[in-house]
């Protein structure tokens, strides 16, 4: 399992970077592999606001849906519409696969960094 | 909670880092790091494995086990024979499912009933009370056996690597087999739960279940888990207890009969008693058909059912989701996800199947039951309504050795209208008939074996004057049985048809003969019907019994079309009340030469069902027909039967060189004139009854059924080619037919000698009749006719006897009867031979060498050519405007 040292992670799988004052949010690896193929995603439009903590979108897998949680507040500037064709992207290249930026950042949850957030994931595999 | 159960393969799934999940008490993968849709696709693309040992499985032993299962069972278990399984249903008394099943009968004695893992305790709880009242007993053997889905289109060959060759099971669903395998014991079934044409189900002893599992992954296999058994088996339409059966979210029971599956799981037969649940499935059977009449006015019985149902907007469909139509609820999704397939191009049998990976949003839906297929309707994803359809189905299972995902709205592509005036799509047509008929006849080599082509006299008698006359005609006992004409005009075609007649008696040497069925499939038919009206003549107040056992050859077998329940004998057969399937029983054929009947095998089914039909003849026919020896059998036995002889492909190999039909013992000779002999394309109908016989009386019914029972004109062109082409025939068939079958076994011999794999039996040269058969390696049967065809060779791809249909064709099917008549020798079918090679095995293109050598034989043989003869035939031609 793959935990980037230069990003910062959400409680519920989320990675973030801040590029320039936008935050970039994609799923960790722990994220894909548990969720497994993922086959469908559903994506907030340019200009929705985020709330940290809430739903932005969702991700399907084969058997089940999650929801993706936002790690900020904000309002969406961009999202990675490659995604809607092509959801295994996430599945192959997560920290690559960004979802959605967000600008305008205020509100955030409690992030981790890689460290805190590979012991986080021990601990919910149990 | 208790623990969870763990099947004989548990430590193999853990060592291959499968995710393991609580599935009805039992820990078992639900998937293996590949994931689920590669293991999804590996499934259809190659083969998979999967763990199905948490099955349970049941034994049903004892004197009363057929009775037993009769009551507690909605399939007929009287009418399954050894060695074949049915889909059956628990029912309740509401007739709604306890659980569905599989019933196996691998032994005569004992039958094994498989039911779903998470049910097995249920079903055993309903079960054990009622078998006490029966003299059986039930036994839960699901610890003993491991069982393994094999599936996939390369199911089959894996499974006959470790059989060493022996065929696995007969090539049709629900057939069984025990046999060893690599020296372990196995019992195999023809079935599976992922809509595979080719899969196969194993049990094996505990014991064993790690090292077949091992085995098929060496062989390729790739294990898949529960996920991926699911997307499948959700493609493919099958139903899943707890989904499409039980109850609905509401938690209301969900008649049976809202699977349309019921249909061929429920049975009324009489031996099946008042049987739980009867009453109530009588009550849905009539409103399911109702409704399948789209009558809608009474639905109570079945007021929802199971269809499958399409996103046609973006989303996925998950079980419990709400469907509406037109605002209003009408049911739910019962399964649903996103389920990948390879995308195919191309149409037809030039479809390819890519490798590049498309996802559709489909599942099944428990709805309204007068909802239609192609409605639109709408399902609430999380809050969204999104448009979806109910397709006809998701997944189509009838072209092996592929299941072929069916997607929603793909059309065939359609011819583009000429814009041209119609003179000149006249002009064109012309010019396009030209063309083809100097391909087929200058430059082809025509090795179907149902082809023939007819001689300049025979083809220029077929345009004259005739071709365009009635001439209706009746033997009327008032005049003494003279053949009454019903048009004037008519006095030539009346002696023609007499002479022809009297030709044909001659060659077939028997006392009858009728020529005017148009083809061979109507010469059965009208035999057929003769055969029924002839059983019923002593009462005519009741509806006519169908004719029951006739025993034939099975179409895998080699069988003709037109001689089997789903061709020409449809109208004509009874339905079995025990098996409540066509009262057809098949000859059986040797194991180590699938071409040849099995006599011996024969005279055990013909004492069993004690047929009054026998039919020989085949349209893949290597070997003579058994005729005197079941003549002999059954007059010794003394059966009352009726022996014919469909003769089409060999009709014109009567005589010495192959077998004289009447002398061996059959009744009727039925046949195309077209095939091996030199007519036109007609049928005819032979018998061999003398007037002072009982049967003359059949005979005189089979008249009836020609005429007016078939035909009202009976095509008098090609009548009169008919005389000339038995001229021809009695005249030459010496020669012919010699050269014919010395051609077959010469042309076998050198595509042997060139490395193809020829079919038959070595010792008798492979073949005693026309054809030839060639196997090219399975399903490749179709891709190499056609190459072949690229290249000027003419043949059909045929399916071998162990092989499931015609896109699964392995082999060719060749006969040389036509150009032998275009003078073909050994040296040529050598040469043709070569060419052949080439192409099958090297790819390479032999266009120009068939065309050089099929245009060094364009002058017909065994035909009248003396320069009177010419002259005469020059001047009908003229005058016919030639």
């Amino acid at each position: 399992m793959n935990y980037p040292t230069d990003l910062k992670y959400s409680k519920s799988h989320e990675w973030v970077r801040m590029e320039d004052g936008v935050a970039v949010i994609g799923i960790s690896d722990f994220a894909q592999s548990e969720l497994g193929d993922v086959v469908f995603i559903n994506l907030p439009e340019v200009g929705d606001d985020t709330t940290a903590g809430e739903p932005f979108g969702d991700v399907e897998s084969v058997k089940a849906v999650s929801d993706l949680i936002s790690p900020v507040s904000g309002s969406v500037c961009a999202i990675n519409e490659e995604l809607l064709d092509a959801p295994e992207k996430l599945n192959e290249n997560p920290y690559g696969a960004w979802i959605i930026k967000v600008e305008n950042v205020g509100d955030q949850e409690e992030l981790l960094d890689a460290e805190a957030y590979e012991k986080h994931c021990a601990e919910e595999k149990g | 909670m208790s623990e969870l159960k763990r099947t004989q393969l548990y430590d193999t799934h853990v060592a291959a880092g499968a995710t393991m999940v609580d599935f009805g008490g039992w820990e078992m993968p639900i998937k293996y790091p590949s994931d689920i849709v590669a293991e999804h696709l590996y499934t259809r693309h190659f083969c998979s494995l999967f763990d199905v040992s948490h099955m349970g499985r049941l034994l049903v032993e004892g004197p009363d086990r057929v009775k037993f299962l009769q009551h507690v069972l909605t399939s007929n278990v009287a009418g399954l024979d050894l060695n074949k399984a049915q889909y059956c249903i628990i029912p309740d008394e509401n007739g709604c499912a306890i659980d569905d099943a599989y019933l196996y009968r691998f032994e005569e004695e004992r039958f094994l009933l498989v039911v779903n893992a998470a049910n097995t305790d249920k079903d055993l709880a309903h079960l054990m009370p009622i078998v006490e009242k029966y003299d059986c007993k039930l036994t839960n053997i699901t610890a003993d056996w491991a069982a393994i889905a094999v599936q996939g289109p390369k199911s089959k060959e894996l499974m006959m690597t470790l059989s060493g060759g022996e065929a696995v099971t007969e090539p049709m669903k629900n057939a069984l087999n025990t046999l060893e395998l690599e020296g372990h014991l196995a019992r195999v079934a023809k079935t599976g739960y992922t809509g595979e044409p080719l899969g196969y189900e194993v049990y094996v002893r505990s014991a064993d279940a790690k090292w077949l599992w091992d085995r098929l992954c060496e062989l390729g296999a790739k294990p898949a888990g529960l996920g991926a058994r699911d997307t499948l088996r959700l493609e493919a339409g099958m139903p899943l207890y707890g989904h499409e059966m039980g109850v609905d979210p509401d938690g209301v029971p969900m008649p049976i009969f809202s699977v349309s599956l019921a249909k061929f799981a429920v049975s009324f037969s009489d031996l099946k008693g008042d049987y739980i649940g009867r009453k109530a499935l009588e009550k849905q059977s009539e409103t399911f058909k109702r409704i399948q009449n789209r009558d809608f006015s009474d639905m109570s019985a079945v007021p929802k059912s199971i269809r499958p149902i399409a996103l046609l907007e973006r989303g996925v469909m998950r079980a419990g989701m709400e469907v509406f139509r037109n605002g209003e609820k009408i049911g739910w999704v019962t399964s649903g996800t996103m389920v990948p397939y390879y995308k195919a191009e191309g149409e037809g049998l030039e479809t390819v199947i890519t490798d590049e990976v498309v996802k559709r949003a489909i599942g099944t839906c428990y709805i309204a039951s007068d909802v239609l297929e192609d409605d639109t309707v709408e399902v609430d994803v999380r809050g969204k309504r999104v448009k979806a359809v109910i397709p006809a189905r998701h997944l189509d299972t009838m072209a092996p050795p592929f299941a072929r995902p069916i997607v929603y709205g793909v059309e065939l592509s359609k011819r583009a209208e000429s814009s041209e005036g119609r003179p000149a799509r006249a002009l064109e047509l012309l010019k396009r008939a030209e063309e083809n008929h100097i391909w087929r006849q200058k430059k082809c080599v025509n090795l179907i074996p149902s082809e023939n082509t007819p001689s300049h006299a025979v083809q220029t008698l077929c345009a004259s004057d005739p071709c365009c006359r009635y001439a209706e005609h009746k033997k009327v006992k008032s005049f003494y049985d003279k053949d009454i004409f019903y048009y004037q005009g008519t006095g030539f075609i009346d002696e023609v048809e007499q002479l022809a007649v009297e030709e044909l008696k001659k060659y077939f040497g028997c006392t009858e003969v009728e020529t005017r069925v148009i083809s061979g499939q109507m010469s059965n038919m009208c035999v057929f019907s003769a055969l029924m009206d002839w059983k019923n003549r002593l009462d005519r107040k009741h509806t006519p019994q169908r004719l029951g056992y006739v025993l034939n050859n099975h179409i895998i077998k080699g069988g003709h079309l037109s001689a089997q329940p789903m061709g020409a004998l449809h109208d004509y057969i009874a339905v079995d009340p025990v098996t409540e399937r066509s009262a057809v029983v098949n000859f059986p054929v040797c194991k180590d030469d699938i071409f040849r009947i099995d006599v011996e095998e024969t005279k055990k089914v013909i004492d069993e069902y004690r047929p009054e039909f026998i039919i020989f003849g085949k349209s893949m026919v290597l070997r003579k027909e058994p005729v005197a020896e079941i003549r002999k059998y059954v007059d010794e036995q003394g059966i009352p039967t009726t022996i014919m002889y469909d003769m089409a492909h060999v009709l014109g190999l009567v005589g010495d060189y192959f077998q004289k039909p009447f002398e061996e013992g059959a009744e009727i000779v039925t046949g195309s004139t077209h095939k091996t002999f030199f007519g036109p394309q007609r049928g005819l109908v032979a018998v061999n009854y003398k007037e002072d016989e009982l049967k003359y009386g059949l005979w005189e019914t089979i008249e009836n059924r020609a005429f007016p029972g078939s035909v009202s004109n009976h095509h008098l062109g090609t009548q009169l080619g008919l005389l000339m082409a038995v001229y021809e025939m009695n005249h030459f068939k010496d020669q012919y037919q010699k050269a014919v079958i010395e051609n077959a076994k010469s042309f076998a011999k050198s595509l042997k000698a060139q490395g193809l794999n020829v079919c038959g039996d070595p010792s008798i040269g492979y073949t005693e009749t026309h054809q030839v058969i060639v196997s090219v390696g399975y399903g490749e049967g179709a891709e190499i006719a056609s190459r072949l065809e690229k290249n000027n060779v003419i043949v059909n791809y045929q399916a071998t006897p162990d092989e499931e249909g015609f896109t699964a064709s392995g082999a060719l099917r060749m006969g040389v009867s036509e150009m032998t008549r275009f003078g073909f020798g050994a040296e040529d079918f050598d040469k043709l031979a070569q060419l052949m090679a080439d192409c099958i095995l090297r790819n390479k293109d032999v266009s120009e060498d068939v065309t050089k050598l099929r245009a060094a034989h364009t002058e017909m043989r065994y035909c009248f050519d003396d320069a009177q003869f010419d002259a005469a035939l020059n001047e009908l031609a003229s005058k016919i405007g030639f």
